[in-house]
């Protein structure tokens, strides 16, 4: 449905808005967007590791492995990445559920304070984490979860974006498909779960990215959170020389680093990304 | 059935107005399923709310002593410090200049590659690649593309014989570079939630605009901007949401400087939590940001529930 | 060799085991240490190394170590696991920040663990360098105990000296040799300057820390070391530091104008786009590893006299550590400070060994007497003195790092900008000014 949907007015609007000098333009900021990314590429091959030449972007040296050796050595990788996809899978399961729950109260149901309600949800999205630090380590060390992996994951499992990405996804599908199930005897359950959740799924796999992605990132909490070296997410490993204090940048070895922690994500964006670009296109943002 | 879908939609759009479906075990039913989260955001979200607003009260007067009741004083000292004033104005520029280019930006990139081929793919792709890096790592790249004399835009302009400003160093351009960099960061996000609302444009409108004679510029004011309002609204209100709480970089690049010139909302109450360790006025601090971003979020939801055809939420 | 000593130790503390009560050998003390990681990432895992090593030689207590990302990051963490009564029982932390640490309540005081080891104070800091004692003795009470240090220090490019026709073996030692060499040293094509004489850091805290060494080289003060409500910013010898930084750029035109970051000063020296640089000790084993040219290191230039302040961390036990806890964390913090180990961090890191004795062990002489760069930033710390601490210091610190870089962006004048630096810090100072200094009898 979604994909018929995508082709039948993308057709139109393409030979209709777009005309050819937009899509030049269009391309070259596409390749000006991705200079930082070719000189990471160019930077982390480069025997050198500091001095004039290293912002070429066209290599000019025999390529090594080197600066990968160099930051793979840095940090138990394999480990911190296991935990990485841990924190980010285990924050993703959860808030499938609290996003589908709630998106659908708002979406569909009628109650006193869903307006007040909704702001509340919002409020989380307004509160930056760096302010939250001292009362939620506080509070995960109440729940006896410092130093774990889920206490690292508790404070993210609602999501007010999910929520509010869900609630449109759930609007935009039509009330009759619920109305006939309900005649049918459907519970709320299986309205959710055999309507709602497959007719929403691209907006559910777009959700799945931003909030992959985001988790897969995160640096300060974690490090607030995790004391134990075992339980390190790869941010905290990659920060361990990404980031001296006393001047010392070497570029090659942050680059080869960056790509090392990055590369499941890409990895992952290479090969989803038709998919990817798909669900979002027709997830339910209207 | 993509017109039956989106025919209903309008119908049910309009109808479930006046007719509210599940009357009696609606109230239950809602919080029944709001439960887990509001459990959730009471632990992670509303406590610390609470616990900040307490701290936006309370003061210590003897140093190293306890906080006692200090009614609204840290917001009187908030407000008589130059440095949040000058945090306040840096963000409303900081905000003004990236959101709407970062929106502008989006909406060309997505009319450009809407169409899903091959080569829209991959350049979709390319511009979603900033969203992807973590930041601890890529702090240390931006910091090199700024990198006076042997970074990434110095070095390319040298070879064209030109000398760049002091991008990071220089208070006149400082914020300038940063806003740039979120620029960077963000369009490429913001494009995907474009190319999604323009899924939504029903080819029928198109083919109506072109039978009225419409030129190119005219089906984009009358057809696909009045369409695309609620995701616009959308992305206002993440993009201004972001500008506020996700400054990460000016923390690992500039941390403010030069002189203020780059210190915004956020990092000013992060200086006073953690430099000045005056935990009272950051929390002052971050209830007048949390004020200023639920008026905003509010204006902005209101007008995209309107744009939707509906009242709010 | 270790194998034997560790096996020995292991005895030693079998026997100890033993002969205690038994329950103290079954459960071995756990303990945490926080440290950040200041200089390059094989540093964290030569920590879990070092850990482990106190591990095996320490039956009875097990350490962890846990990195804590930057300074910032280790006192947010510190302060936040406080808080959350989870406080750690020992952190490298920032030897600038101890001052505030203690007045806020937040440290203890070593006092009574040295008095246990059956020492005065005063023969438990004689063991470290004098300039040291500063930031870690507050009030007579050992709050820290020094683990790596640095000093700023003048890096030169010998190519570019020579190709200047400059004498490499006399290195600038005024502010008059340093104009004069650098002039020489700077390049220009048309209006672009392509190689600068000189650059100095003057991102925040590194700012700071720079404009403090020029001012201590010009006979001054900074702040007051015995009382932390008081700095000296609108002086004669703190104009004359400022000035020159200024005039380095607007009138002698041999450094970049507005705010180089620290990064970017190692990184324009390494690429040879800077032929003299004035960077932390701490950079010592970067510069060494990557410069592909050879390179001289000296003393900070002066005005009047020899004088820098040092720089870097020391060991702290947070407030609440009681116990076997506070006895494990001091066992640790005097482990990582005798002279073997200290030695050993130190020539990993590049930092100074904060032990004096450190310096006697073969390992280290060997080490100085290869690399000279090295020794002659030990002789520096003879010259040296405490880094700058007051009550609320980061803020203190900012009041004229934001005046500075005004200053070096060409907006404002040095005499107008100490006035406003002044004014502005005294402000921040003021509620400890008048609970202390100017809390005075009424009757």
């Amino acid at each position: 449905m979604s994909a018929g949907l995508g082709e039948a007015s993308s057709g139109v609007a393409m030979a209709e808005i777009s005309p050819r000098i937009g899509y030049g333009a269009a391309v070259l900021v596409a390749l000006l967007w991705t200079v930082p990314f070719l000189w990471m590429l160019v930077a982390a091959f480069n025997p050198q590791n500091v001095g004039a030449g290293m912002a070429s972007l066209v290599p000019s040296y025999v390529p090594t492995l080197a600066n990968f050796r160099e930051a793979w050595a840095s940090a138990d990788f394999p480990r911190y990445g296991l935990n990485t996809l841990i924190i980010s899978l285990g924050i993703l399961a959860v808030q499938l559920v609290t996003i589908t729950l709630a998106g659908y109260a708002f979406a569909r149901l009628e109650f006193p304070g869903r307006s007040l309600c909704f702001y509340l949800f919002l409020l989380q999205l307004m509160l930056a984490p760096v302010v939250l630090i001292v009362p939620n380590l506080a509070m995960i060390a109440r729940l006896g979860l410092y130093d774990s992996l889920l206490g690292v994951m508790a404070p993210y499992f609602a999501s007010a974006f999910g929520t509010f990405l869900m609630r449109q996804a759930f609007k935009a599908i039509p009330r009759e498909l619920e109305d006939a199930a309900l005649i049918d005897g459907a519970t709320v359950w299986q309205r959710i779960g055999f309507i709602y959740l497959p007719l929403a799924k691209p907006s559910l796999i777009a959700f799945a990215i931003v909030s992959v992605t985001a988790h897969w990132n995160e640096f300060l909490w974690p490090l607030m959170v995790i004391n134990s070296p075992d339980l390190r997410p790869l941010t905290v490993g990659l920060a361990t020389f990404t980031r001296g204090a006393e001047g010392a940048q070497a570029w090659g070895v942050i680059a080869a680093g960056t790509l090392i922690v990055s590369a499941p994500l890409l990895l992952a964006f290479a090969l989803f990304q038709r998919a990817f670009v798909n669900s979002f296109v027709s997830s339910g943002i209207k | 059935m993509t017109q039956a879908i989106l025919s209903a939609r309008a119908i049910g759009a309009g109808e479930s107005r006046g007719r509210p479906f599940w009357p009696r075990g609606d109230t239950a039913l809602a919080f029944g399923l709001l439960a887990p989260s509001l459990l959730l955001l009471g632990l992670f979200t509303y406590a610390p709310v609470v616990q900040l607003v307490w701290q936006a009260l309370t003061a210590q007067s003897t140093i190293g002593g306890p906080q006692l009741f200090a009614g609204l004083e840290n917001f009187r000292a908030l407000f008589a410090d130059g440095a949040f004033r000058k945090a306040l104005a840096n963000n409303l520029i900081y905000a003004l200049g990236t959101v709407v280019p970062s929106l502008v930006l989006a909406l060309g990139l997505a009319l450009a590659l809407v169409r899903s081929t091959q080569v829209n793919a991959l350049l979709r792709a390319l511009l979603f690649v900033p969203v992807l890096f973590p930041l601890v790592a890529a702090a240390s790249i931006f910091l090199f593309i700024f990198l006076p004399g042997i970074g990434l835009l110095d070095y390319h302009l040298a070879k064209l014989a030109l000398s760049g400003p002091n991008w990071l160093g220089d208070p006149d351009v400082a914020l300038y570079a940063i806003m740039g960099l979120t620029i960077w960061k963000n369009a490429g996000y913001y494009m995907l939630f474009f190319l999604a609302g323009l899924q939504g444009v029903p080819a029928d409108a198109y083919e109506a605009a072109i039978l009225d004679g419409a030129n190119p510029w005219q089906r984009l004011r009358h057809v696909t901007l009045p369409y695309l309002k609620p995701t616009i609204g959308f992305v206002m209100v993440i993009g201004l949401l972001n500008v506020v709480t996700q400054v990460d970089h000016v923390f690992v690049l500039t941390k403010g400087g030069p002189s203020d010139s780059t210190n915004l909302l956020l990092f000013y109450v992060y200086q006073q939590a953690v430099e000045t360790y005056d935990v009272g006025r950051a929390a002052a601090g971050t209830l007048v940001m949390l004020a200023l971003l639920l008026a905003i979020t509010a204006g902005s939801l209101r007008t995209l529930e309107r744009s939707f055809g509906e009242k709010e939420p | 060799m270790t194998t034997t000593r560790r096996s020995l130790l292991a005895g030693a503390a079998l026997a100890a085991g033993l002969s205690l009560a038994p329950a103290f050998a079954q459960t071995p003390t756990e303990i945490e240490l926080f440290f950040p990681v200041p200089v390059d990432g094989q540093l964290a895992r030569d920590m879990a190394v070092l850990i482990k090593e106190f591990n095996t030689a320490h039956p009875a207590i097990k350490a962890t170590p846990v990195y804590t990302g930057s300074y910032d990051e280790t006192l947010i963490k510190t302060r936040a696991a406080m808080k959350a009564g989870k406080a750690p029982a020992a952190v490298i932390m920032s030897a600038n920040f101890l001052l505030d640490l203690k007045i806020e309540g937040e440290i203890q005081s070593l006092d009574g663990l040295v008095k246990a080891d059956g020492k005065t104070n005063e023969q438990f800091m004689g063991q470290f360098f004098p300039a040291l004692h500063g930031n870690a003795v507050i009030d007579r009470s050992i709050y820290g105990v020094p683990f790596h240090n640095s000093t700023p220090l003048l890096y030169v490019n010998v190519d570019h000296l020579k190709e200047a026709g400059l004498d490499p073996e006399k290195l600038p030692e005024n502010w008059q040799d340093l104009v004069t060499a650098a002039k020489k040293l700077t390049r220009r094509e048309g209006e672009r300057t392509t190689r600068w004489g000189i650059t100095l850091p003057s991102n925040y805290d590194y700012g700071g820390w720079i404009l403090q060494a020029l001012t201590q080289s010009n006979g001054g003060q900074w702040f007051n070391p015995e009382f932390g409500g008081e700095v000296y910013y609108d002086t004669p010898s703190m104009l004359g530091a400022l000035t020159f930084w200024s005039d380095l750029i607007a009138k002698h035109k041999v450094h970049p104008s507005g705010v180089q970051a620290g990064g970017a000063v190692s990184s324009a020296f390494l690429a040879g786009q800077s032929s003299m640089v004035l960077l932390s000790t701490g950079s010592l084993t970067h510069i060494r590893t990557n410069a592909k040219f050879p390179y001289k290191v000296a003393f900070v230039p002066k005005n009047l006299r020899n004088e820098v302040p040092i720089g870097g961390a020391s060991l702290v036990i947070p407030k609440g550590v009681e116990g076997e806890r506070r006895k494990a964390a001091w066992t640790l913090i005097n482990w990582m400070t005798s002279p073997e180990k200290s030695a050993w961090w130190s020539r990993a890191t590049g930092y100074f060994a904060p032990n004096k004795a450190a310096y006697d062990t073969p390992e280290m002489k060997a080490f100085i007497a290869t690399n000279p760069d090295a020794g002659v930033a030990v002789k520096q710390l003879d010259y040296a003195s405490a880094w700058f601490a007051t009550y609320k210091t980061v803020p203190v610190r900012k009041a004229i790092e934001d005046e500075l870089q005004a200053v070096l962006a060409g907006k404002k004048q040095p005499k107008e900008a100490l006035a406003a630096a002044q004014k502005q810090a005294d402000e921040i100072l003021r509620p400890y000014v008048e609970q202390t200094a100017l809390k005075l009898p009424t009757q």
